[in-house]
């Protein structure tokens, strides 16, 4: 864990750097086109920005071991509550996604692994791989084309908080961009789940089981729901990835308010604490996922040992 | 789910109180999707259309327009002006109230424009005039002038840049920097509630309003919060904003492409309004640096190598959305004129290489800087530039985002045109190229003494005629090109009631429910 | 030639690989004779003729400017060609080295897999985003980007392989007779890495596509005026029911190209080595 904070101090410092780098001024965006050099220049000062940047990123780095993120140039907020007006719907997203991916995922990798070499398995991946090849914005204009304005099935955009009117209903706002989501990615877990369940079947220890004389539908059983669990674990890795990546693209299409959305509108308007926060943020999660999907894998499959 | 606790006013606590006794009829939510988050509320500093639709509904200055776009009372009551034309006295409305519960007085109408026109971003027009502003009485303003300043009126009633009236106590301090959401208290219909970032910002009614009287005609007259609370959610896409009107998830989208118009129009669960104020395309040159610097003749030539119309159709496309009108005030405005028009639209690719020539340009590129973050912009420069080709001009087109574009265009060096648009104004002392220090910094003396003259003088009459010589000096020294009139449009639920016919600047929805 | 024969036949064996094979195939000649192919100039402005339905001589219609769709859907290959090849050269190239390299030579792999892991620590379209708001948008810049961002990954994975690799007698042997450490490397490391390297090229190829058009789809791809697949969709989103085969044409190229790339680059994993079959994810 310790080898992860000079990655992360790292990688703050690059975006740091390449955020200032783009040219643009969060004030003269602020005061809008009417407003002269002058004005702008001067509003740039009262917000410090005119300041040397390794001083502003020393500045930063600063508040940031003590807890504080800054505060938001065009929201006027701390960065930190504006990270987390855009958590709940980031992390919804996120949890209806992976339940899309592996309630598809898990079954359909199974039964292809099964029947292999079988019309099913031969359909179910060359459809999941078609899915792949789709365009995420594309799909979600059309689904949007045909599930909400043309049937008027579920909403169109946007997304109401659980807390607000509506309640837990309101998780159908987020019906059609987690199924944009999750399809590009279910491919992922179903290759993962074929391919494992017929790795292992050929493994030893499957062997030795039966060899002792366990029941072949146990064995079956028990390393289908193993199999399961490992897939599970990835596509928690896989989804978290794609929330970040992915979800900018599909939040902006159904213009939800989430992490991703809010980092390409500040990078637009280069809210410069904003970004740093978001990528910081990130950053730490990504890599805390990742060495969890690791234990996951380590504890689950005998085969992976963690040095 | 939420993880921080949002930014609630602890003055929702006063509303609820006012709204408790009060028992105004319960209207629910008013949805209206915006093309992205205004930058900030805070009417003084900040120009952003987005804003002023947002804030017009919690923020009121001294006087607003009526539905000829002529100055009328909105928190004065009435005023007077000494015979040397240079000591205005403004009295206001007694028992207006803020949404804090405090009643507004002379103390806070003199912070509130003295912050505007220090910091305000177009309080200095009016304030390079000002002496003083005083407080003569309790309900009573006195402005002392330097010199007779005849757009006082228009200035202090346009509300975007504009002088909101706000407590003394939150201009206490208040710089440059934008106020806070905490602290956006003013005397509107409906006051802050909430601004969630992404989500949406909320403004919820304010039942100790006290309206102004009159029948309601543009902005003037009686005011009515009809809703319990106006949401504004971003909605940057412009598929999904008209998507989402049309599945019903919002009462009301802005800014929608014309070309969409006709499908829209002829649809019955939608209802389009017509923007009654022509928005501009302009695109400004260089008089600081460059091959364009002071060379006029050059710049005629690019301005007669261009035809404006064909641009319009590409980028707007329905014929009523637009007009090639080369008057910077749309006919009908009492500031329209046809001085200089004659050279709006030539299109004359030969007479244009011909001017050129004898202007001595020599195939040096000229560096057009536009942004596809309006498409209308773009898809005009596109245009251009292959009209340019054809007359010969070397043009070497550089598509930014937004926000590069602003940064570069206050660096002389870094351009020789660029494009941008223009909101309808009032009063063309607002329109950005009377201002010296905007880019393309067009400061010929031609100008200043027009320009001296046109704010000295308070008769209309004079004012329009000195205005029309300056309208064309702008098509004889080119220091920016009209594009073209634009009628944008917006989309409405034909639920929505007492919605006009078309907004007058930014859409209202005080006395709209539904 | 046995490398060949085994992906050949692999390829071939298997109908829809074929077809995707032809379908790339096809791509490739629009995208080298687009001149012969495309009937008008893909950036010429025709406003009279804007938003025609398809019909000769529109084949796939116009768009808002008036520019055929067909002509540019065949530049637009072109296109996808210059992005997918260049990215796969820009991540085979520095990832693959760098993978090699770090494996093979552990101090240098200690400095090298850190900045590899900085990379991958960001999400890569995140990582996309910042680097193109900051480079100007245009084709190299694009190129160079999609490649970092599957650079890191190819780090990753050819480092795994060339670890597997340095374990193995072969290797050793060939250490032992006193071969250089680039005769090692040439000869003896890099032939067994060429099958899987060509499996993450066409990987890194499909990958790029999408994540081209999503960069042009946000505003932060290829310059507008350039005809992409991902840029048509882009500018005509709007269009969706006034002009419906604005995005039916553009869109469906996407996929069909995608698939291809996935069903081919499926189809080769397939015949290679079993010992790295696992280590390519794909799709």
């Amino acid at each position: 864990m310790l080898t992860l904070l000079p990655t992360l101090a790292a990688a703050s410092f690059l975006v740091f750097l390449f955020i200032h780098l783009i040219p643009g001024d969060p004030a003269a965006i602020l005061l809008g086109d009417a407003a002269t050099p002058e004005a702008a220049a001067a509003l740039s000062k009262e917000l410090g920005l005119d300041e040397p940047l390794l001083k502003q990123y020393a500045l930063w780095l600063g508040n940031v071991a003590q807890g504080d993120l800054g505060t938001s140039i065009f929201f006027q907020q701390p960065v930190l509550s504006v990270i987390g007006d855009g958590a709940e719907t980031s992390i919804l997203l996120a949890v209806m996604t992976m339940f899309w991916i592996i309630a598809f995922g898990v079954p359909v990798g199974v039964i292809s692994a099964i029947r292999r070499g079988s019309w099913i398995d031969q359909i179910s991946s060359g459809g999941a791989m078609l899915f792949a090849s789709v365009p995420t914005f594309w799909l979600g204009l059309y689904l949007i084309h045909i599930f909400s304005v043309g049937l008027g099935w579920f909403p169109s955009s946007g997304f109401p908080s659980i807390s607000d009117d509506g309640g837990l209903a309101n998780l159908r706002y987020l019906l059609l961009p987690s199924l944009t989501l999750a399809a590009p990615n279910a491919a992922l877990i179903i290759r993962l789940v074929r391919a494992s369940m017929l790795d292992v079947s050929r493994e030893d220890y499957v062997r030795t089981a039966r060899a002792k004389g366990l029941h072949p539908a146990r064995v079956a059983v028990r390393h289908v729901f193993r199999n399961a669990l490992i897939a599970v674990a990835a596509a928690f890795g896989f989804t978290f990835a794609a929330l970040v990546s992915e979800a900018v693209v599909t939040e902006t299409v159904f213009s939800l308010p989430g992490i991703g959305r809010l980092v390409v509108q500040s990078i637009l308007r280069r809210d410069y604490p904003v970004i740093q926060g978001v990528v910081l943020v990130v950053v730490v999660l990504y890599m805390a996922v990742n060495l969890l999907v690791d234990l996951a894998y380590a504890s689950l499959d005998p085969r992976v040992s963690l040095n | 789910m939420k993880l921080f606790p949002k930014q609630k006013r602890n003055l929702l606590a006063f509303g609820a109180a006012i709204a408790m006794a009060g028992g105004a009829a319960a209207d629910g939510t008013f949805r209206y999707a915006t093309v992205g988050e205004p930058p900030s509320l805070d009417q003084h500093v900040v120009t952003s259309d987005l804003a002023t639709t947002i804030a017009h509904h919690m923020f009121e200055g001294l006087y607003t327009f009526d539905s000829s776009n002529s100055p009328r009372p909105l928190l004065a009551s009435g005023d007077s002006m000494s015979e040397d034309g240079k000591s205005i006295t403004i009295s206001l409305r007694e028992g207006v109230l803020f949404h804090n519960g405090d009643e507004m007085t002379s103390t806070d109408v003199v912070a509130s424009l003295r912050r505007w026109g220090e910091h305000g971003s177009r309080g200095g027009l009016l304030f390079a005039n000002v002496d003083s502003v005083s407080a003569s009485g309790d309900h009573e303003v006195t402005i002392q002038l330097s010199a007779p300043f005849g757009p006082w009126k228009n200035l202090l009633a346009f509300i975007n840049g504009g002088p909101a009236i706000h407590p003394a106590s939150v201009m206490e301090g208040s710089g440059k920097e934008p106020i806070a959401p905490q602290d956006y208290i003013g005397t509107g219909p409906y006051m802050f509630s909430e601004w969630v970032a992404n989500r949406h910002v909320e403004l919820v009614r304010f039942d100790g309003y006290v309206s102004p009287e009159g029948t309601p005609d543009g902005y003037a007259g009686q005011r009515s919060a009809e809703f319990d609370s106006l949401r504004f959610i971003p909605v940057p896409d412009v598929g999904t904003r008209v998507a989402g009107l049309k599945a019903g998830d919002y009462d009301y989208a802005e800014s929608i492409p014309g070309d969409l118009y006709a499908e829209l129009d002829a649809d019955e669960s939608v209802r389009t309004i017509l923007n009654g104020s022509p928005i501009f395309g302009l695109v400004f040159m260089n008089s600081r640096h460059g091959p364009l610097m002071e060379n006029f003749a050059l710049r005629r030539a690019i301005q007669a190598a261009l035809d404006k119309t064909a641009a319009l159709h590409v980028a707007i496309g329905p014929e009523g959305l637009w007009r090639a009108n080369g008057s910077f005030l749309p006919e009908g405005n009492v500031w329209y004129s046809e001085n200089g028009t004659g050279q709006f639209s030539l299109g004359d690719p030969d007479s244009s290489r011909a001017i050129a020539e004898e202007a001595g340009y020599d195939g040096d590129p000229i560096k057009f800087m536009v942004s596809t973050n309006y498409p209308f912009h773009y898809d005009s420069a596109v245009v251009y530039t292959k009209q340019l080709a054809q007359a010969g001009f070397n043009i070497d087109l550089q598509v930014y985002d937004w926000a590069t574009l602003i940064q570069k265009r206050a660096q002389p060096d870094q351009w020789d045109l660029f494009f941008t648009h223009h909101g309808f104004v009032p009063d063309p002392i607002l329109i950005s190229v009377m201002n010296d220090n905007y880019p393309g910094w067009w400061t010929t003396k031609e100008k200043a003494d027009l320009k001296s003259r046109f704010t000295m003088s308070s008769d209309p009459a004079e004012r329009q005629a000195i205005w029309s010589e300056i309208q064309g000096l702008i098509y004889e020294q080119v220091p920016t090109m009209k594009t073209g009139d634009v009628y944008t449009y917006n989309i409405a639920s034909p639920a929505l009631k007492g919605l006009g016919e078309a907004t007058l600047i930014w859409p209202h929805f005080w006395n709209v429910s539904k | 030639m046995t490398l060949l024969g085994s992906i050949g036949s692999a390829v071939f064996g298997r109908w829809l690989a074929t077809t995707g094979l032809i379908w790339l195939a096809l791509v490739a000649i629009s995208a080298v004779a687009a001149p012969l192919i495309a009937p008008f100039d893909p950036l010429e402005i025709n406003p009279i003729e804007r938003l025609s339905e398809p019909a000769p001589p529109y084949l796939f219609g116009t768009d808002h400017f008036g520019r055929d769709t067909f002509s540019r859907a065949v530049y637009g290959a072109r296109m996808a060609s210059i992005i997918g090849c260049g990215s796969v050269l820009v991540a085979l190239f520095a990832g693959g080295l760098c993978g090699m390299l770090s494996a093979y030579f552990p101090q240098l792999g200690h400095v090298l897999m850190r900045v590899v892991d900085v990379l991958m620590a960001f999400p890569a379209l995140l990582l996309a985003l910042v680097l193109m708001t900051l480079l100007e948008r245009s084709v190299i810049n694009t190129v160079i980007v999609i490649g970092i961002v599957y650079a890191a990954t190819t780090a990753r994975i050819l480092y795994g392989m060339t670890l597997k690799l340095k374990g193995e007698v072969f290797v050793d042997a060939a250490i032992c007779t006193g071969a250089g450490h680039s005769s090692v490397l040439l000869r003896h490391i890099f032939p067994n890495l060429i099958s899987p390297l060509l499996v993450q090229a066409s990987f890194v190829f499909a990958f790029s596509q999408l994540q081209a058009a999503a960069l042009d789809f946000l505003g932060l791809g290829l310059p507008p005026e350039v005809p992409s697949w991902g840029n048509m969709l882009a500018e005509e989103r709007i269009y969706i029911t006034r002009a419906p085969w604005l995005l039916i044409f553009p869109g469906a190229l996407i996929i069909l190209t995608v698939f291809s790339l996935n069903l081919v680059g499926d189809a080769i994993r397939d015949a290679i080595d079993p010992r790295f079959r696992g280590d390519i994810a794909g799709v």
